[in-house]
């Protein structure tokens, strides 16, 4: 467990040498899908996003890109999205969240700044909770958006928003 | 012929000729002042030489630029426009700025005029007062822009407080050239008279003067203050319609009245008739087309680029040509 | 047609303004102001401010959060002034028709504080530039 929370110093890996990386947070992942040759989904749990995201940036190196949020019918899914630039293959660790009550996920922005407009982005449209993000305030949503009403959930029609203000 | 009409409007406009008085004397003033050469010629004259900037401007672009009455529907469609006052403006200032950097044009213009078309009139005030008048436009800008109540405002005018403060030292300078070279006579009508372009600290002079009137102008390279893009037109920010129209007017003026002033000071001011008066025209055309030249061949400074470039080189310069012009002045060397 | 209008459409100086748009159409509004399509013969010159502008060129869907600035803007334009709604989105909302984000098309904007606003509508996702020349000559003509 200490050792990929280490920061290791970045070796050029080619593609097989990458899937043999991932070995060392397989206990952690609920799956791994090769789609094609450049692109990897490494699914896995909510609470355990938080250690395979910082394995893929520490551990292996890859590039942050951006982070999605979905909302599939039974649960939430936040996906991170990686760039290994040496191979050219993006890695997209899929954290589902089956709580549909309360989601919640922790945030990677305490060693991935570059996260925090994109976790607050997601919490506005999808009213997911990121545990310890360090600035959480309205990103996307326009002054007078009510709250409460998340617009990117599939049951949201459009016009919740003024109905909630009524 | 035009230039026997001059004449005879110019003599019968002299103070106390009134050999066949066409008008009493206070309306010959009026006239004067009003309409020509005051007020409605110059601000003709300006119009015209504001879309030769801009035609020349276009055509160096490869395109076809304004039609001739543009700058002319212009003032007039802003003269139709509400005036919007920003609440927070201090109203007075607001609206007297225009009015007062309008007002100081118009006594330069008519001052020059008077100046180069009826030189034997006693006072017609000398190169001192029209310094001291040429400040005001600059002024007037610094003061409407600061009561506007705007960030902008605030920006375009702190920068064109420091355009002047760099442009109006060499620009001292250059006229004490001239002074100089003139033996110490201030009038205008006296430095009329002399052509110190043709030497070379009149030269020197000339130029910096030249680059100077540019920033005066408020044409690039030293339109800092109403940058368009970078501060959303900085000092005018908040003015409209007929307060706009005023500025517009203004700049028109300033178009024909700094390079006359440049024509009176330096190259020896218009005849008042005849070959001398065509000649005169020429050589305010050619001061215009260098101001268009400049204009068309350069990208905009920084304010602090300006400065610089005002204080080290222009005014090293000009030190350096009054320097001269006091030699040449002192062992009665011409050219120098 | 009294002399402030026949003015006005000799020298009709525009601003810009961006309601949301994604940029495609402030894109080709600021090819239209190069000197290649020359707009200057007809007088239109861009001013850096709205109590300058005759004309205000408004792109995008407006958001809710750019309605209340879009009415400041058009309330510092002094009047007369005409409303370009410029590209599909600011004409008719566009592809983000029952956007929940989406505070109307511009023309439903404009109106709520002038019910007689001047609003012309260019459309084309983004209008060409020869597009929105022909639209302000058209405006301007039937003013």
């Amino acid at each position: 467990m200490s050792d990929f929370l280490r920061l290791k110093e970045r070796r050029i890996m080619n593609h097989q040498q990458l899937i043999a990386e991932l070995a060392g947070i397989k206990d952690r992942l609920t799956g791994i899908d090769e789609t094609s040759n450049n692109r990897l989904y490494l699914n896995c749990k909510a609470e355990d996003s938080f250690a395979v995201n910082k394995f893929i940036f520490e551990h292996v190196g890859a590039r942050f890109l951006i982070a999605t949020g979905i909302d599939a019918e039974d649960c939430f899914e936040v996906l991170y999205h990686f760039s290994y630039d040496q191979t050219g293959c993006v890695i997209t660790v899929k954290a589902r969240i089956d709580d549909r009550q309360k989601p919640s996920i922790e945030s990677i922005s305490t060693f991935l700044p570059a996260a925090e407009w994109i976790e607050r982005e997601i919490h506005d449209l999808f009213g997911i909770e990121i545990i310890n993000h360090p600035d959480m305030r309205r990103l996307i949503l326009s002054d007078d958006w009510p709250e409460g009403v998340h617009p990117l959930r599939k049951r949201v029609p459009a016009e919740a928003a003024q109905e909630k203000e009524k | 012929m035009p230039v026997r009409t001059l004449e005879v409007f110019s003599r019968g406009f002299a103070v106390g000729e009134g050999k066949r008085a066409i008008m009493t004397d206070t309306m010959q003033r009026m006239f004067w002042i009003v309409v020509f050469p005051g007020f409605a010629f110059t601000l003709f004259l300006g119009l015209l030489a504001g879309w030769v900037v801009r035609k020349v401007s276009a055509l160096v672009q490869w395109r076809v630029g304004p039609p001739l009455c543009q700058p002319f529907m212009d003032v007039l469609k802003l003269m139709g426009k509400e005036t919007l006052i920003p609440a927070d403006a201090h109203r007075t200032m607001f609206i007297l700025a225009p009015v007062v950097g309008f007002s100081g044009i118009l006594v330069l213009a008519a001052m020059l005029w008077q100046a180069c078309l009826n030189p034997q009139v006693p006072f017609v005030g000398d190169v001192i007062v029209a310094m001291y008048i040429m400040v005001l436009p600059s002024l007037a800008l610094i003061i409407g822009s600061s009561a506007s109540a705007s960030p902008h405002a605030a920006f375009g005018a702190s920068r064109e407080m420091k355009l002047i403060l760099g442009y109006e030292l060499p620009l001292v300078l250059a006229l004490i050239v001239v002074i100089t070279k003139s033996g110490g006579q201030l009038s205008l009508a006296a430095l009329a008279g002399q052509t110190p372009v043709l030497s070379v600290s009149g030269l020197i002079g000339f130029l910096v003067s030249l680059l100077c009137v540019q920033a005066k102008l408020g044409f690039v390279p030293f339109d800092i203050a109403e940058a368009e893009t970078e501060v959303s037109s900085g000092v005018l920010i908040e003015y409209s319609g007929t307060l706009l129209a005023i500025w517009k007017i203004m700049q028109a003026l300033m178009l024909v009245a700094l390079p006359l002033f440049l024509v009176v000071v330096f190259m020896g001011g218009l005849g008042t008739s005849g070959w001398p008066l065509v000649w005169g025209i020429c050589k305010l055309v050619l001061v215009l087309v260098l101001v268009i030249l400049i204009k068309n061949t350069n990208p905009r400074l920084r304010i602090d680029q300006a400065v610089r470039f005002f204080w080290v080189y222009c005014g090293i310069a000009a030190a350096a040509a009054v320097i001269l012009a006091a030699i040449g002045r002192g062992y009665g060397i011409g050219w120098l | 047609m009294n002399w402030k209008i026949w003015s006005l459409k000799k020298s009709p100086w525009v601003f810009h303004v961006n309601t949301g748009a994604c940029n495609n159409c402030d894109i080709e509004i600021v090819n239209l102001l190069t000197p290649k399509f020359d707009v200057e013969r007809f007088g239109i010159k861009l001013v850096g401010s709205p109590r300058h502008a005759d004309a205000l060129l408004v792109t995008g869907v407006v958001t809710r959060q750019a309605a209340p600035r879009l009415l400041e803007v058009y309330r510092q334009t002094p009047k007369p002034c005409v409303v370009f709604a410029v590209g599909a989105c600011a004409c008719e909302t566009g592809i983000f028709h029952n956007g929940y984000h989406v505070a109307g098309p511009v023309d439903k904007v404009i109106r709520q504080i002038d019910p007689n606003a001047i609003i012309a509508y260019v459309p084309g996702c983004p209008p060409k530039p020869e597009a929105m020349i022909s639209g302000v000559v058209k405006a301007l003509s039937v003013l």
